[in-house]
């Protein structure tokens, strides 16, 4: 379903919980004549239970949106509200009080501590939330037997291959029982068989109460996610459920001389 | 309180993940806060031996001497009874004379006449209680007894310094040639540290002295301890006490001011190096702040994942704050503890009192805490300034 001419900005059943929403969003780096459009007029809204791809190449303003989306960034215009919350009203503490509480990040170079075991990883996502010592360990660990890594708690990333460390990250990202887990390339730097275990633990992940959103290039993946949201030249250019899809994702970018990943 | 915790975990993860270049960083506040204390200390412990001597000898003592207008141009002396006229000042605890005797020779014996002739040796009688009022003692053998005076014996005791100049051995039986006269030596005087000159001289009986040299008993210099306390107003009433008729013609001197003078800490020097000391310190919060700023660049993944993660710019820049804290107690700490190390070893070698000043430790190793802090200050705002999105490389 392309959002274009209608009030709906979610192909998704809108009686599900609304958890992000975005409303004419524009970021533009620069000032004019050589400022950069990099999302214009973006209006989307994500629900519990979403479990979607933004996909787009290089340039269309996915990382842009996942900046915004992940609370990371203020958009130069339009309105972004998190959980009923306007974020650009609230100051640096609240929005990051907010971000540590409603969203759960997963990225490419899976961004772990170096110098911290497994669990202390994890644990660092619960720091400054007036919780006790054992009870950041005990939601720590349950969050690495989530990703089946209990047993290697006590590993720094160092000695731990890509693939667990990128489910480390995931432990990480979950730890904190986020409205949205935003993941930016999760597979990017795993190889198949690897990404296919991420991808099933992303799956598994998915609830009636989360959203799970991956930005990709990879089209393999993001047919297998349930809406895909595809963008070019920083606007929404297809909104869609993988049930209602009549096209291949492949011919919206043909255009840009991708073959199934977009570069 | 668990913030707090947490935030100081975080501080001492971050400080324990890098050892070598935490204690590359700690460098700075150790050797400043190292160099304030031994610079400052040797300063003090260089002086030590003198405040000691100081303390030993204590600082009740006065000379008193002519200076000429007695005797109208002979040789300066007091009036004969100075020692009673001065013990009747109510602070005068105890009182001795002393005569020098001029243009006499002092050979080791009459063969020596030749060799020693040019070593000016300064021959005196005193009375018998010089040794009391000085607090001196004999090194060997006696002092000049009431024997010695009653029956004219030539008896002599000799200063420390005189009898390794003439190669005295202890206990041997020798004497010495005062311009012709024979005069056995009774003993040896150990240096009187407040009366240097009695380190060189040979003391002898007044009877003696006036029977064969002819001399008037006139005292030319009293050495007198007054009371504790006392001292000041002691020395300003001896001259006119021993003068009589007013203060004209004594000289006194308390020489334990001279030496409290060169035992007294030379504040411009200790300013100085003090100064030295908080210079290498600043360096020392320069090459701190150079260190962690860098050390914020290489760590800006560490630092976007945990603003991305929820933590504040205040608690990023907290933690560097705190980190730098830790590198200030823990190097301060370990300065004072060098600088006293430092201050053991060179008085240890060269042989001086180390002396240990227990404030100045807390004000170097609190400096070191303050330069560290404030050295931390830039490198956790640049820190809290970093933006997430440009250190976690998005898409």
């Amino acid at each position: 379903m392309n959002n274009s001419g209608l009030q709906q900005y979610s192909p998704v059943d809108s009686r599900k919980t609304q958890l992000f929403q975005l409303r004419d969003v524009y970021r533009i780096y620069g000032e004019e004549p050589v400022a950069v459009h990099a999302l214009d007029g973006v209006s989307l809204d994500i629900h519990a239970g979403d479990f979607m791809a933004i996909i787009g190449p290089s340039g269309s303003g996915k990382s842009t949106l996942l900046g915004l989306l992940g609370c990371l960034d203020l958009p130069s215009r339009g309105s972004i509200k998190v959980a009923e919350t306007e974020i650009t009203d609230l100051d640096d503490g609240a929005r990051s009080k907010l971000r540590g509480d409603s969203i759960g990040f997963v990225f490419q170079q899976f961004h772990l501590i170096p110098h911290l075991t497994a669990l202390g990883n994890v644990s660092t996502a619960l720091l400054y939330r007036d919780l006790t010592k054992n009870e950041i360990q005990k939601r720590s660990m349950s969050a690495l037997s989530m990703v089946g890594l209990a047993e290697r708690h006590d590993h720094r990333p160092i000695e731990m291959s890509g693939g667990e460390q990128q489910r480390v990250a995931i432990a990480r990202a979950l730890v904190t029982d986020p409205l949205m887990i935003l993941a930016d390339e999760p597979t990017g730097a795993l190889d198949t068989k690897t990404a296919k275990i991420v991808l099933d633990i992303f799956r598994n992940l998915h609830s009636e109460n989360r959203a799970i959103v991956l930005v990709t290039h990879d089209l393999e993946i993001a047919e297998k996610m349930d809406r895909v949201v595809s963008m070019r030249d920083g606007k929404i250019i297809a909104d869609d459920l993988r049930s209602e899809r009549t096209d291949a994702l492949e011919d919206r970018f043909w255009e840009s001389g991708s073959g199934s990943k977009l570069e | 309180m668990n913030w707090f915790r947490e935030i100081l975990s975080v501080a001492i993860s971050g400080l324990t993940a890098r050892k070598i270049r935490t204690l590359l960083i700690m460098l700075g506040p150790v050797l400043g806060a190292a160099g304030i204390v031994a610079a400052v200390g040797l300063n003090e412990s260089a002086k030590g031996d003198v405040r000691q001597t100081l303390e030993k000898l204590g600082t009740n003592l006065i000379v008193a001497s002519a200076d000429g207008t007695f005797s109208g141009g002979e040789a300066p002396t007091l009036p004969e009874d100075a020692v009673e006229r001065a013990s009747n000042v109510s602070t005068v605890d105890r009182v001795a004379g002393i005569t020098e005797i001029g243009s006499l020779t002092v050979v080791p014996s009459e063969g020596g006449r030749d060799f020693f002739r040019t070593i000016p040796v300064p021959v005196l009688t005193s009375d018998q209680n010089l040794l009391e009022v000085l607090d001196a003692r004999m090194l060997h053998g006696r002092f000049i007894n009431g024997a010695d005076e009653n029956n004219y014996f030539r008896s002599a005791v000799i200063g420390q310094d005189l009898a390794s100049d003439y190669q005295y051995l202890p206990g041997e039986v020798r004497t010495i040639d005062v311009n012709g006269e024979t005069y056995g030596v009774v003993g040896v005087l150990e240096n009187v540290d407040l009366v240097p000159k009695l380190d060189t001289a040979v003391i002898i009986p007044k009877s003696s002295a006036e029977e064969d040299f002819d001399i008037e008993q006139k005292p030319t210099t009293l050495y007198v301890r007054a009371i504790e306390g006392r001292v000041d107003s002691t020395a300003d009433a001896l001259p006119i006490a021993i003068n009589l008729g007013g203060n004209e013609g004594v000289t006194v001197a308390v020489p334990s001011d001279l030496l409290e003078a060169q035992g007294a800490v030379d504040t411009t020097l200790r300013n100085i190096l003090f100064l030295m000391g908080g210079l290498a310190l600043l360096v020392g919060g320069v090459g701190i702040a150079n260190v962690m700023s860098i050390s914020v660049i290489q760590r800006s993944g560490e630092i976007g994942i945990r603003r991305a993660l929820g933590h504040t710019k205040m608690t990023i820049a907290m933690q560097f704050v705190l980190e730098a804290l830790f590198v200030g107690v823990l190097g301060g700490m370990a300065g004072v503890l060098t600088g006293i190390g430092v201050i053991y070893l060179v008085s240890s070698v060269l042989g001086w009192i180390a002396t240990l000043n227990v404030p100045l430790f807390l004000v170097a190793g609190g400096m070191a805490l303050i330069v560290s802090v404030i050295a931390g200050l830039y490198p956790a705002w640049k820190a809290a300034r970093l933006e997430p999105l440009e250190t976690l490389r998005l898409g």
